[in-house]
């Protein structure tokens, strides 16, 4: 009979942790919560937003409700872990619906109760994962970084290639076709290195640096053929503010635009995207590959003019059949005539759009505070910031999801240093949804970590590559040399 | 003296011993240690540790670490790890029937890592390491069935492999030299043991290559951090491993060799060459002109300027380092532009020394901008010096500064993140409740002492940082905040130690702000220099007001030097003036 009576007690008191609290108290604002999903719009196939309240508590509970009376309940100590095949289910089921979510916290034995709030499933999905480089954002020296892929609908992450395989080493400027896990390219630079280029799975390493090119390639845009990559290559520098509003101002003393063609291992040019008056940086396809955006500046005397340098949004157009280009440059957006500089445009894969930074001036947006969004429309050649997702804080570099209604950015609006990856839905008229962090299991994970998100990439599926192959080509030393450059 | 209970004795001695030397001899190099690695009391610290072979040593290694803060807390860590280490040995040794005659072997692998560690670069998770692998090698002594030996040592090559790294060899090692001197195993399941051995010992780091771990192979062998820099092999670590494994064996021999007859005799010749080959060791592998600079160093963080004076008063520093520390710690007390010639002195290098890519330079030369107010400098360097640990750790002094830079610019955000690490630390915690305390009120950091004060400091017009232009950065700094009086000095240092007597001119009157009673000594020497050089009666109408001592002693210091070779005499005389600094060093 005590056992009996054990047992219910127990189980009693087990349930009775699970129940839905008796609020004390219901207050009529929403809850403060980190990350903010408050109204936000999320893909269906996106891992459970898990949350905390900023606040103290003793215990913390969500109710979230679905379509057809879902309901999912979470109470916890620490923070709000949503289970992830309940998860899962629910957005398939709500899928163009929203989830009313109702946060309660207790405090000194007592429960109070938030206004509820909304989250919103789209019907279109965003691709597979992401792709981004981890590393501390800092000056000029770098400690362990690597490049990483992240499946969006759980919270798996798993390093592509780190610089702890090749001591001393850095990685950088990872970049797709067109999303595509098989086609990338990235830079391995260090006393051993190269340009790592992956297609149809398949590696190799190149030697970059040309006779009549300034530098390696820097910046990379993949022709959605995946017979050419588009790449700066660029004389970088770095300077240091002394003034609190600055910390880093990275400069380019040159800077020319130059097209990779894979299959012939040559670099090619346009003395339009070599004039040695203007700086050209940034380049990027349009979808159907028969135009080049790059960014272009008047070339001014560096360091000491570095606040005077600022970039238009540009164009040429360019023939993949045999990969020349046209005889004249548009300027797509005057950025100059505001006072104002662009960056990273990147079309949308339905090429209506042109996502690109703008900053007060110079090119390397990520370290000026003023950095925002903009959307520059193909069709009217109009563009606006899309406030809808802007913060006070950086927005810089941007990447869109194959389907064109998500794209992921850099921002640093959390505390004003380490960039973070914001997901934002957009719709086919160019307005987008308030943007939500990419969700972590443990919602201090941003708190604790050290590293900034760099470079933000949509892929479509995992990319299956070997570090020890890159590894193994790298020790070897022995990469492609690119043929130089010829200039049409 | 009863024989059985030497062992005990000896590790009691050993023990002080080294606690005296690491307490009272090595202690900065403790410090030092500590501020290169921020122990988080996280599980997400344990588990990122975890993630390669030897993570648990480093762990272990990290935990223990963290205790150097205070030098004589780290020697207790220190003796004790190193007696557990010969204890184990002994143990071992014990168990194979050795004679208590030959304890003072098991001394030589602990005295070895002794020796070690004193070198900076040498990390505490290597001992971790070494004395996990002689307690397993312990623990597999202590099954006498053969079955259920074999069973765990094979079990244990993965498990030990993952939590020590490399030195997970020695307890194969051991296992197959044991079982070959015990021969109670048939050859050809010895064989077979040693080919299963082998298998597994090579096959556990090369999958965990091929299928996780992103680091060259030698890391992926060696595992724990046993040296700063990852690429180096510590061969040093890998023979007192061979010694762990086979001084048992050979403290076996020798108990079955030699009978006990002339035990005090064997004894004494032990004790003997283990106390003068230990001495001339630890002494050969001490580095003190290191622990100086260290000592300089320790005292510039914990902020205690009289005694980084104290330090050079009892040994002029030599080193450029410690020069720097001397500088700041003058400057902070006001004695800089009086006594900073009584110093040996290097030229600018002394006094902000320039920017390298690595870990200790931007520490110590980030202390100098801190404390003269160029805040995003301070933060760059100790930024810059956190991300060049060849180990990739993070560090605790650097997580510090930069939680105080941005507190002091404002940027609360990133400072409370930098402030919620510090934490899950242990000796940080109380420090960052506090600040996070101070944080939430602007008044309470204006009114700070320090960061008020700094806050006050910082130029307001921008500027491109310049190496080249140090002088002209100070200058704008002293512009912005005419009470900066450590910039002024600073500057004015700059063009004393840098032989720009031309701009030490110019910028000597924008000292009238700072209000001296007097004109510092060094001034005053420079003043009349300058004015002796440009006027051939210099005691006559300098403008400002130098004291008549000095005159009188510049008057002697020119008679002496139109001596022929006067150096040495000045030197005896007025070396600790300006005028030898500007005629002799040549820096």
């Amino acid at each position: 009979m005590n056992r009996i009576f054990i047992i219910l007690f127990l189980f009693a008191t087990l349930t009775a942790c699970n129940q839905k609290p008796v609020p004390s108290e219901i207050r009529n604002e929403k809850p403060d919560i980190f990350p903010d999903y408050t109204e936000v719009t999320i893909p269906e196939n996106i891992a459970p937003l898990n949350f905390r309240v900023n606040d103290e508590y003793s215990a913390i509970d969500a109710v979230i409700e679905g379509r057809n009376k879902e309901v999912i309940h979470v109470q916890d100590k620490k923070f709000i872990s949503i289970p992830a095949g309940k998860w899962t289910q629910m957005l398939t089921n709500s899928k163009g619906d929203s989830l009313r979510i109702t946060v309660s916290i207790e405090q000194q034995g007592k429960w109070i109760q938030f206004a509820p709030f909304s989250v919103h499933v789209s019907e279109t999905p965003a691709d597979y994962g992401l792709v981004y480089r981890l590393i501390a954002p800092g000056y000029e020296v770098y400690s362990k970084m690597g490049i990483y892929q992240r499946n969006l609908s759980n919270f798996d992450q798993s390093p592509i290639v780190e610089n702890t395989l090749i001591p001393g080493s850095c990685v950088n400027c990872h970049s797709f076709r067109q999303s595509d896990p098989k086609e990338m390219s990235l830079h391995i630079r260090g006393k051993l290195g190269g340009t790592v280029l992956m297609t149809d799975g398949k590696i190799s390493l190149l030697n970059t640096k040309t006779e009549k090119t300034i530098s390696n390639f820097v910046y990379p845009y993949w022709h959605p053929s995946g017979n050419y990559i588009a790449y700066s290559v660029n004389n970088t520098n770095q300077g240091f503010h002394a003034t609190k509003e600055k910390r880093v101002e990275v400069v380019d003393g040159a800077s020319d635009v130059v097209v990779y063609d894979i299959k012939n291992n040559r670099a090619i040019s346009n003395e339009l995207l070599m004039q040695n008056s203007m700086f050209e940086t940034f380049p990027s396809f349009s979808p159907d590959g028969k135009t080049l955006y790059f960014c272009s500046s008047a070339s001014r005397k560096m360091p000491e003019e570095y606040n005077q340098v600022r970039y238009n949004l540009c164009s040429i157009s360019f023939n993949p059949e045999d990969g020349t280009f046209g005889d004249r440059i548009d300027t797509l957006f005057h950025a100059t005539a505001l006072n104002k500089s662009v960056t990273f445009p990147r079309p949308s894969p339905d090429g209506r759009f042109i996502l690109f930074t703008l900053i007060d001036y110079g090119n390397f947006s990520i370290w000026h505070k003023e950095a925002d969004l903009y959307l520059f429309d193909v069709q009217t050649g109009n563009s606006r910031p899309i406030v809808e997702v802007n913060s006070d804080d950086t927005e810089s570099y941007h990447s869109w999801a194959t389907n064109s209604r998500w794209f992921v950015f850099s921002s640093r609006r959390i505390d004003g240093l380490y960039t973070r990856p914001y997901l934002a839905y957009i719709g086919e008229n160019g307005i987008a949804r308030k943007p939500f962090l990419l969700p972590q299991e443990n919602p201090d994970f941003y708190l604790n970590m050290m590293q900034s998100f760099n470079i933000p990439e949509f892929i479509t599926g995992k990319v299956e590559i070997d570090p020890n192959d890159i590894e193994k080509i790298v020790l070897e030393n022995k990469g492609k040399q690119v043929e130089n450059l010829k200039l049409q | 003296m009863k024989i059985f209970s030497i062992d005990k004795l000896l590790s009691l001695t050993f023990g002080v011993i080294v606690f005296l030397f690491f307490a009272f001899v090595y202690p900065f190099h403790l410090n030092y240690q500590e501020q290169y690695q921020m122990f988080l009391f996280t599980a997400d610290y344990f588990f990122q540790l975890m993630e390669k072979p030897g993570g648990f040593s480093d762990y272990m290694g990290n935990f223990f670490t963290q205790f150097f803060f205070y030098s004589w807390v780290g020697a207790i860590v220190i003796v004790s790890m190193l007696t557990l280490l010969q204890r184990a040995v002994w143990s071992v040794s014990r168990r194979m029937g050795a004679n208590p005659l030959f304890v003072p072997l098991t001394f030589i692998p602990s005295l070895l890592y002794w020796g070690m560690l004193c070198d900076e670069n040498y990390l505490f998770g290597g001992v971790a390491a070494m004395l996990l692998v002689a307690f397993w090698i312990r623990a597999y002594t202590l099954f006498d069935s053969i079955p259920l030996r074999i069973s765990f040592f094979l079990i244990s090559i993965p498990v030990l492999y993952w939590l020590a790294g490399g030195a997970f060899l020695l307890l194969p090692l051991f296992a197959i030299s044991r079982e070959i001197t015990a021969r109670k195993i048939k050859n050809l399941y010895l064989v077979l043991l040693a080919f299963a051995c082998i298998l597994l010992s090579v096959a556990f780091p090369i999958l965990s290559k091929t299928y996780f771990l992103q680091y060259p192979m030698q890391q992926v062998w060696i595992g724990a951090n046993y040296y700063r820099f990852p690429v180096n092999i510590p061969i040093a670590a890998g023979v007192i491993g061979i010694l762990i494994v086979y001084i048992p064996f050979l403290i076996r021999f020798l108990s079955d060799k030699f009978q006990p007859k002339k035990t005090t005799f064997i004894l004494s010749i032990q004790l003997f060459v283990l106390i003068v080959g230990g001495s001339v060791f630890i002494s050969r592998s001490s580095d003190m002109e290191k622990e100086e600079v260290m000592a300089y160093d320790f005292n510039v963080r914990m902020r205690k300027w009289d005694r980084v004076i104290k330090l050079a008063d009892q040994k002029s520093p030599s080193g450029p380092l410690s020069v720097t520390c001397l500088n700041l710690a003058l400057a902070k007390q006001e004695l800089l532009a009086d006594r900073m010639f009584h110093y040996y002195q290097n030229g600018v290098g002394g006094l902000l020394p320039d920017f390298t890519r690595d870990y200790t330079i931007p520490t110590i030369a980030g202390e100098v901008y801190y404390h003269l107010g160029f805040v995003n400098t301070a933060q760059r360097y100790a930024f810059e010096a956190m991300e060049a640990l060849p180990d990739y750790q993070k560090s605790v002094r650097s997580v510090k500064r930069l939680a105080e830079t941005n507190l002091i610019n404002g940027n609360y955000a990133v400072a409370g993140k930098y402030l919620h690490l510090l934490q899950q630390t242990f000796y940080y915690r109380g420090w960052a409740k506090q600040a996070l305390q101070t944080m939430k009120d602007e008044k309470l950091i204006e009114q700070h002492s320090e960061w008020g004060w700094l806050r006050q400091c910082r130029t307001k017009e921008d500027f491109l940082f310049s190496e080249a232009e140090k002088d002209m950065m100070l200058g704008i700094l002293f512009m912005q905040n005419k009470t900066n009086r450590m910039a002024y000095e600073y500057l004015m240092a700059y063009t004393l130690l840098s032989k720009d007597l031309k701009h030490f001119w110019q910028y000597f009157p924008l000292g009238e702000s700072l209000n001296y009673k007097s004109i510092p000594v060094s001034y005053q020497e420079t003043l009349i220099y300058i004015w002796g050089m440009s006027n051939n009666d210099p005691t006559q109408d300098i403008p400002y007001p130098v004291n008549p001592a000095i005159k009188q002693r510049f008057q002697a210091y020119q008679n002496i030097s139109r001596q022929s070779n006067p150096e040495s005499n000045l030197r005896a005389e007025f070396s600790d003036s300006y005028w030898y600094y500007h005629q002799f060093r040549n820096n």
